[in-house]
């Protein structure tokens, strides 16, 4: 096998004298689908942000498919193959879910900066485009203002603009929050079935959309990983379920 | 978590927009652009409305390319101008040479001002786009300060206060014709702005246009996605410039003279006002802008000198209460019509007419004695106002259309949120019907 899709080596993260991310190390193989789960506040959105160039480094390195991307701006790691999603959602308002697609899709399909060619000359790009918003259930929606959609279907494009681009590596930071149960169920079925043959690492609270999916998990709490291997390593780990103590331990057991 | 979101408050609530794709309805703006191109210089046939109509075709072009920046890019350049005016200086250059000789037709003049107003936004936009939002504004007002400083500084190449002057019917004529009369300078101007107004149309519809529209709404998401933002802006920003060159260009071979105000803060100021009055929304807000802004200070201008009173007061009103401007009203207007529903509204509006009126006589009159109060301490006659004699330092003067204008502001603070209400209600029956 060759180097993993990603690969984070000590990285370190503080804000101002509050350190978030203590010596945090972590090997995703290519191909595989890896939760990475915790409390809140453990630091997990902040690992997004330093690995797609959102954030800085303190200390570490950062691996794409066996090279470093340390320090690298986000859109230069994202031409090396990574592409992400965000918790908060971050759509092109006034754009339609096309155009939103569309830009989206862009730098796969070699658009450049050209202001020259028609943007509609690209057809292999809005053929994409039509069968990724059928994958989305967005249809429909074709021709609507993102920032006029429904939450759920707000929720929907933006993983879909991750997913559009071709990257082989997607980052996905809770992807179903704030979904209906039969929304979530639509959702995983549609990361299914678009993360074959890709690395897929998602932050993810409900867990059984983590077990539903993850070939394993990593644990995050208080800026460390205090577990990392496959689902059933993990359920059983005590640190883990000292972590969870609550209502989410028991969907552990 | 639901409700976590970025999205403006007043995006997410509009009734659900279609956003338009082109095609039949383009093709039919297009032709009707260049029948009115080729039509109106024989209804407007004298001396004035020929010259009208020129000042018309280039301010269309210089409020497209502010809107490239602003309604496309999302970038409020407040030193546009610079292009504009370093464009036109740029022509009038190779204008004179051609005066002295040079074997070009002057209808490819505006070709240099093209690249002067590239060239300058080389460097301007180099520095600017790093930045967005407020910080490339203020950035865009240092550098129309330099530009302006720099143009006093050198009067080898700027002329100092005259300017620089040429001839355009002293090159080589053309077939016959030379360009030295109006109706051959309207029809070449004509020309220049349709084609330069295409070329812009295009451009939106090309990757670059795309992006341009994306870094607007969140430049942070085009970084994930594997464009550079400031690129972007860059690229736009450079388009932008030698777009407004273009429209310099006509103007130094409409007016054959290119000054120092030609660049400062009230051109900028006044392709700002333009743009925004027309509307930034949509491509043909800008145009319509440049027509209305263009004969209103006209209009204005022959029959009051406080003119400029009264477009500041249209751009505070249309900044507060339109902010889409003419073409955001029109825009949010057409599917309630087309869904046949305009008739509803009809009754709301007519109510508003009166109200509308008293502001607007209320209004008038408070500007033109608050101008001529000036202009009376100065030394002037106050003169009349609807055949009446003016005196603004009687404070009894003042009575009336302060009331005026408190019975219209008053009246129109308890029939516009009817009418509003009855607008919201037509959209929202218009979306559910189509949808």
């Amino acid at each position: 096998m060759s180097a993993p899709a990603l690969s984070l080596r000590s990285l370190h993260k503080s804000f101002g004298a509050t350190s978030i991310l203590r010596d945090v190390s972590l090997d995703i193989p290519a191909g595989t689908r890896h939760a990475i789960i915790g409390p809140n506040g453990a630091g997990k959105s902040t690992l997004f942000h330093l690995v797609t160039g959102r954030l800085r480094l303190d200390r570490g390195s950062v691996w794409l498919a066996g090279d470093d991307i340390t320090g690298q701006s986000p859109h230069a790691i994202f031409r090396r193959g990574l592409a992400r999603s965000f918790q908060v959602t971050s759509l092109f308002p006034r754009l339609s879910v096309f155009e939103n697609l569309r830009v989206a899709g862009m730098r796969a399909a070699g658009c450049g900066h050209a202001f020259w060619r028609r943007i509609d000359g690209f057809a292999a790009l809005g053929a994409r485009i039509e069968e990724m918003l059928a994958l989305l259930d967005l249809g429909p929606r074709r021709d609507v203002a993102a920032g006029a959609l429904a939450y759920a279907e707000q929720r929907a494009l933006e993983i879909g603009l991750a997913l559009v681009g071709g990257a082989h590596t997607i980052l996905l930071d809770e992807p179903t929050a704030g979904m209906s149960r039969a929304e979530t169920e639509r959702a995983v079925a549609l990361l299914r079935r678009l993360s074959a043959g890709r690395t897929l690492v998602m932050i993810e609270h409900d867990l059984s959309v983590v077990f539903d999916l993850a070939d394993a998990i990593t644990v995050l709490a208080d800026g460390g990983v205090i577990a990392s291997g496959p689902p059933a390593s993990v359920r059983g780990d005590a640190r883990v379920r000292a972590a969870y103590l609550g209502a989410a331990a028991e969907v552990l057991t | 978590m639901p409700g976590e979101t970025q999205l403006p408050a007043s995006v997410s609530v509009r009734p659900a927009r279609r956003i338009g794709r082109g095609g039949r309805g383009a093709a039919l703006a297009w032709g009707g652009a260049i029948a009115i191109a080729l039509i109106a210089p024989h209804l407007f046939a004298s001396g004035f409305g020929l010259s009208l109509l020129c000042r018309m075709a280039i301010a269309i072009v210089f409020a497209l390319s502010f809107n490239m920046l602003l309604g496309q890019g999302g970038m409020l350049d407040f030193g546009h101008a610079v292009f504009f005016g370093l464009g036109g200086f740029a022509t009038m250059h190779l204008l004179k040479l051609v005066d002295g000789g040079l074997a070009l037709p002057v209808v490819l003049l505006p070709l240099a001002g093209a690249l002067g107003g590239a060239l300058a936004a080389l460097p301007a936009g180099w520095l600017a786009t790093r930045r967005e939002g407020t910080s490339f504004a203020m950035i865009t007002l240092g550098i129309a300060e330099l530009a302006v400083a720099l143009v006093v500084m050198i009067p080898q190449w700027f002329g100092g206060e005259e300017g620089v002057s040429g001839d355009r019917s002293g090159g080589v004529a053309l077939f016959g014709f030379d360009f030295g009369s109006a109706v051959q300078i309207y029809y070449v101007l004509a020309a220049w702005a349709l084609l330069a107004a295409a070329l812009m149309w295009g451009v939106t519809r090309t990757p670059l246009g795309r992006l341009a529209n994306a870094v607007r709404d969140n430049p942070l998401r085009v970084d994930f996605l594997g464009y550079d933002p400031a690129r972007i802006r860059f690229l736009t920003f450079l388009l932008a410039g030698l777009f407004a060159g273009v429209a310099g260009g006509m103007q130094a071979l409409n007016d054959e003279i290119m000054t120092v105000s030609n660049i400062g803060s009230a051109a900028s100021g006044a392709v700002l006002l333009m743009t925004y009055i027309g509307g930034v929304g949509t491509f043909s807000g800008p145009v319509i802008g440049a027509v209305l802004v263009t004969l209103l200070q006209v209009a204005l201008g022959t029959v009051t000198d406080a003119w400029q009173l009264y477009s500041g007061l249209i751009f505070v009103a249309m900044v507060l209460w339109a902010p889409g401007g003419i073409s955001g009203i029109v825009q949010s207007h057409a599917p309630i019509l087309r869904a046949g529903r305009g008739a509803r509204l009809l009754g709301p509006y007519l109510a508003l007419l009166p109200a509308v009126g008293l502001t607007l006589a209320g209004t008038v009159g408070l500007a033109e004695l608050a101008y001529r109060l000036q202009a009376v301490r100065g030394g002037a006659r106050a003169g009349r106002l609807f055949g009446l004699a003016v005196a603004p330092t009687d404070p009894w003067q003042w009575l009336l259309p302060l009331a005026l204008f408190v019975l219209g502001a008053w009246l129109l603070s308890r029939l516009a949120p009817p009418a509003r209400a009855a607008w919201q209600e037509a959209a929202a029956q218009a979306a559910r019907g189509v949808s």
